[in-house]
């Protein structure tokens, strides 16, 4: 029963991802280009107009913008999923958890390229590969159940408050400012600093950064903390989305 | 020939009107008995709005009622249901796929019944093609070839009883009539007596979401016939 629902979300991401490719001309280099024009609106502002004068930014810029744009699509991606799916949520019989989980490994599978893409830029900096490269896999695997923890909330109240989509973007746009992608949080004043560390995605960039441009590895702790707080999230989440599943079939169309 | 699969004791289900905190709900079962027996062939009729899809959900246990009991024995039971999560961009083979695991197939047994899939649908080289360049006969052929690969012990039928051009509906229709004969428990929707003559050996009339009588097919239809002398029977 449960590997049949994992064949079902692995096969759906696959079905997803080349239907996206094949919905536009360039298909797969979107999912390079876009993302790298995204960065590149952020580098021209804060780095050439605003002059960032904040040494090695433009690394600490990338790396910020490439943790921070994973986290945001899953998302507002999979914040949308069991909206977007109630027309099949009617008709047939599945566990309503698999399509916002769909959303979010489609989105970390074009994570994966953009990763790549930005290790091959800062190797290309002259930040070489180090040790602490190990500790990506938890900081990345936590990132995931955090990103799917808040993808399902969203996506278990969007049915019943729609409205809420206009609202998501604007979370997300306060809370990427508050992340310290763009700006380091040293800049912040030190009263706000601690509300600051209190952001599981800050944290996480925090510790990518340390491990990609000076091979520190993380904060065990803090690391620690948030994965905690991931997981709780995630399974209450996911708890309230099997509660809620019997009134999703009963909306109106 | 006598054990009960499904049960339901005065089942009542209500919907949101709308999508809105507090807003009212109408009941679109009100309160709905029956009882289906292994191997038994149920017909169901009632007027449009009746609440008779609504009742083949329930069935398949996408719905939950609201009100009053339903026991079921541990059987499969689903919606013959067409095209289920079919994607335009997608290749009629990979919407096989996805639509056969969306019904409840194992990845394996799916892989194993593409080439009867591929076949009955007689799709040809269009099999690899996406399905945005299918006809509708094509979409249809498709989905009606993947929906017969999912073979639960109690088949739900809403209407449809055949799709496609005059040959495919042809043969759609003696394929599905093998399988409801076949011995498989069966729950039939329809609007047309023939119909309901045909497939089922017992009938149950739902009028505003109540179950109004269960049994023989000729007495239920003669009776359904007698309260609503304007429905043409089909």
């Amino acid at each position: 029963m449960r590997l049949h629902y994992l064949e079902l979300i692995l096969f759906s991401t696959y079905a997803e991802l080349r239907a996206e490719r094949a919905r536009s001309y360039l298909g797969v280099l979107w999912w390079i280009i876009e993302p790298a024009m995204n960065m590149a609106v952020y580098y021209l502002v804060f780095a050439i107009v605003l002059k960032t004068s904040q040494p090695d930014y433009i690394p600490f810029l990338l790396i910020g913008l490439t943790l921070w744009q994973w986290f945001k699509s899953c998302v507002s991606h999979g914040g949308y999923a069991i909206w977007q799916s109630l027309p099949l949520v009617r008709q047939v019989k599945v566990p309503v958890q698999v399509f916002p989980s769909v959303q979010v490994l489609a989105d970390t599978v074009k994570f994966v390229f953009i990763l790549a893409l930005l290790l091959l830029i800062l190797w290309g900096y002259g930040y070489a590969p180090n040790w602490a490269y190990l500790a990506l896999v938890p900081v990345l695997l936590v990132e995931l159940v955090f990103a799917a923890a808040i993808a399902y909330l969203f996506a278990a109240a969007l049915p019943f408050l729609p409205d809420l989509r206009f609202v998501i973007e604007q979370v997300l746009q306060v809370t990427m400012f508050m992340s310290g992608v763009v700006f380091a949080l040293d800049v912040v004043p030190v009263a706000w600093r601690g509300v600051f560390m209190l952001n599981p995605i800050a944290v996480l960039i925090d510790a990518g950064r340390g491990i990609l441009m000076h091979g520190l590895w993380p904060n065990w702790s803090a690391l620690g903390v948030v994965a905690l707080i991931s997981l709780a999230l995630y399974a209450f989440a996911s708890g309230l989305i099997a509660h809620l599943t019997p009134r999703y079939v009963k909306l109106p169309a | 020939m006598t054990t009960p699969v499904i049960g339901m004791e005065n089942v009542g289900i209500a919907f949101n009107a709308q999508v809105r905190i507090g807003a009212p709900r109408f009941w679109a079962l009100e309160d709905v008995s029956l009882t289906l027996n292994r191997g038994e062939r149920l017909g169901v009729i009632g007027r449009n709005g009746a609440g008779k899809s609504t009742l083949l959900r329930t069935l398949a246990g996408i719905i939950e009622p609201d009100r009053g009991r339903i026991t079921r024995a541990p059987v499969t039971c689903q919606l013959l249901s067409l095209a289920v999560g079919f994607m335009l961009h997608l290749s009629g083979r990979d919407n096989a796929v996805l639509s056969g695991l969306l019904l409840g197939l194992r990845r394996r047994e799916i892989e194993k019944r593409l080439p009867a899939i591929h076949e009955f649908s007689e799709l040809g080289d269009f099999f690899e093609q996406p399905i945005s360049t299918y006809s509708t006969g094509m979409l249809a052929r498709l989905g009606f070839s993947v929906a017969m690969q999912v073979e639960p012990e109690v088949l739900l039928i809403d209407e449809v009883l055949s799709v496609g051009d005059a040959d495919f509906a042809k043969k759609s229709g003696a394929a599905l009539r093998a399988r409801i004969h076949g011995g498989t428990t069966v729950v039939f929707v329809s609007h047309s007596d023939a119909q309901i003559r045909e497939v089922c050996d017992r009938a149950l009339w739902i009028e505003h979401g109540r179950s109004v009588m269960q049994g023989d097919v000729d007495d239920v239809l003669r009776a359904y016939h007698a309260r609503a002398p304007q429905t043409a029977a089909a």
